[in-house]
């Protein structure tokens, strides 16, 4: 209960500051933001945009570990917790893709330019669509598990390529690609400290918005399948 | 009216994601307590047979 | 040794069965010439870039690949074979021999597909040979083995056919870019060295997907 109430401090200090604070030249009060050249205003989207970004992988590895441990021992609640992880994960993926294409028009000048990092997650949404329609098309259930399960399996080992190794090396426009002489300034920790604490608070409450989904989303799914299981009798 | 909206138009924008923001927690609250009772209700039910 | 002889000898079976009826290669064949006749009708007497070039090289590789590699487990659904193929061998001999015949199918359509490009593509001159010959070995590796791990997972599930390059492209995809890249360094004739990155991309993408696909397929085979 308690991380339910500290979740809902988290976000709302985080919107009311990530949102509010004023971006100045020289930021002289614990409430004001420094002002990046290139960016201005629109820098704070990053207090949303990398959370969204990063909880897609988080998502994405849950349902790694829960596809490997249904394949070793074949119980079904392992198989609905990464079906609920694949979903958010998804939403996630989704969220992360579009609000980087608005950061993108304002701050490139179009909503979409392949750039990699842009390319890389609209793949990863491709990957896991496929999950979804491999899901779909088969019906017995314990293969339906099964074949998903060796699916999750092997899309995972694609999603360190597409998020940390391919817009690393390869020439584009976001930070952190091989033009910039930095890994981009959430890995560098070169941003402002007052802009360093918004978001990883940032990032915590998204993160416990995300367990707490997950959270309902399983159970809900198996309360369902036991309530059919007892009506059917 | 205009010119003073348009100048606090960021805080619009924030207060309209603290709005959405607390629509979504109590939405998620309210299914907490929803499975919560499920819940203990089948408990309750796989005791009794 | 014993394991290797007897995935060699699944894969004349399959070698055999194929080159009697010849229903898949001859298909197979007719479809690569379709592709590159559609690409060659849609450029018409435009110039292309040679960037353009390599992309659309390794696009009719992947729609090859992905109209012929499935056969290797789909057939055997349809004629009711796999029961039989689970008691004779084991998993790691069924996918050895499968990987096997996939692979030698992938070099086989690629040879032909490069012979083709370099006859009507232009722009398709190679500078660095021995560059292009390593990223053809490594990427047509890949290529079989992302292949035959996804067919047979597809092989179980309906929708065979629509469902496989859905569920590979994002798999290949990883290994087509780097591929992509590499033939476009061949083309300009960068050296090898300068290309060490994106070699080492797609080797690493072959050993990872070679060590995944036998571990998981042990999952995927058993009922």
């Amino acid at each position: 209960m308690i991380w339910k109430i500290l979740l809902f401090v988290l976000m709302t200090f985080v919107s009311i500051a990530g949102i509010s604070f004023p971006i100045v030249e020289k930021p002289s009060n614990w409430y004001e933001f420094p002002l990046i050249p290139g960016l201005g205003e629109n820098a704070k989207i990053i207090f949303f945009h990398v959370p969204t970004a990063w909880l897609t992988v988080v998502a994405f590895f849950m349902s790694f570990i829960f596809s490997i441990k249904y394949l070793k021992q074949k119980n079904h609640e392992y198989d609905v917790k990464a079906y609920v992880a694949n979903q958010l994960g998804i939403i996630f993926c989704i969220l992360a893709t579009l609000t980087g294409a608005i950061w993108a028009k304002f701050a490139w000048g179009a909503f979409w330019s392949w750039d990699p990092r842009q390319t890389s997650i609209f793949a990863l949404l491709l990957i896991y669509g496929a999950w979804f329609a491999l899901r779909s098309s088969i019906d017995s259930d314990e293969k339906r598990a099964t074949l998903s399960s060796v699916y999750s399996i092997i899309a995972f080992f694609t999603v360190p390529f597409f998020i940390f190794i391919m817009p690393r090396i390869m020439t584009g426009l976001h930070p952190g690609s091989a033009d910039d002489d930095n890994l981009g300034p959430v890995i560098n920790f070169k941003m402002n400290e007052n802009m360093q604490l918004i978001f990883f608070l940032s990032l915590t409450a998204f993160s416990l918005l995300y367990f707490w989904m997950w959270n309902l989303g399983y159970k809900s799914i198996l309360i369902k399948e036991k309530l059919i299981k007892k009506f059917e009798r | 009216m205009l010119q003073f909206l348009t100048d606090k138009a960021i805080y619009i924008v924030m207060i309209i994601v603290l709005i959405v923001w607390i629509g979504i927690f109590f939405y998620l609250l309210t299914m907490d307590r929803r499975i919560k009772i499920i819940e203990k209700e089948l408990k309750g039910d796989n005791y009794e047979e | 040794m014993k394991m290797f002889s007897r995935a060699y000898n699944l894969f004349i079976k399959d070698l055999r069965s194929e080159l009697r009826t010849r229903y898949a290669i001859n298909a197979l064949i007719m479809f690569i010439l379709v592709a590159i006749s559609v690409i060659l009708f849609s450029i018409g007497n435009e110039k292309i870039p040679p960037q353009l070039t390599a992309g659309l090289y390794w696009v009719v590789i992947f729609f090859s690949a992905m109209s012929g590699l499935s056969r290797a487990f789909v057939s055997e659904e349809e004629k009711g074979t796999t029961l039989t193929l689970q008691l004779v061998a084991n998993a790691d001999i069924v996918f050895s021999g499968k990987l096997l015949f996939n692979l030698s199918l992938t070099f086989f359509i690629n040879l032909i597909i490069t012979f083709l490009y370099a006859a009507f593509f232009e722009d398709f001159v190679i500078n660095n040979f021995s560059l292009f010959l390593i990223t053809f070995f490594f990427g047509n590796i890949g290529l079989a083995i992302s292949s035959t791990i996804i067919a047979s997972i597809i092989a179980k599930a309906g929708a065979k056919g629509t469902l496989y390059p859905v569920l590979s492209f994002p798999i290949l995809l990883p290994l087509i870019l780097t591929c992509v890249q590499l033939t476009i360094f061949c083309f300009d004739g960068i050296n090898i060295e300068n290309s060490v990155y994106e070699l080492a991309i797609v080797i690493s993408y072959d050993i990872v997907m070679i060590t995944i696909s036998y571990l998981l397929f042990d999952f995927i085979w058993k009922e």
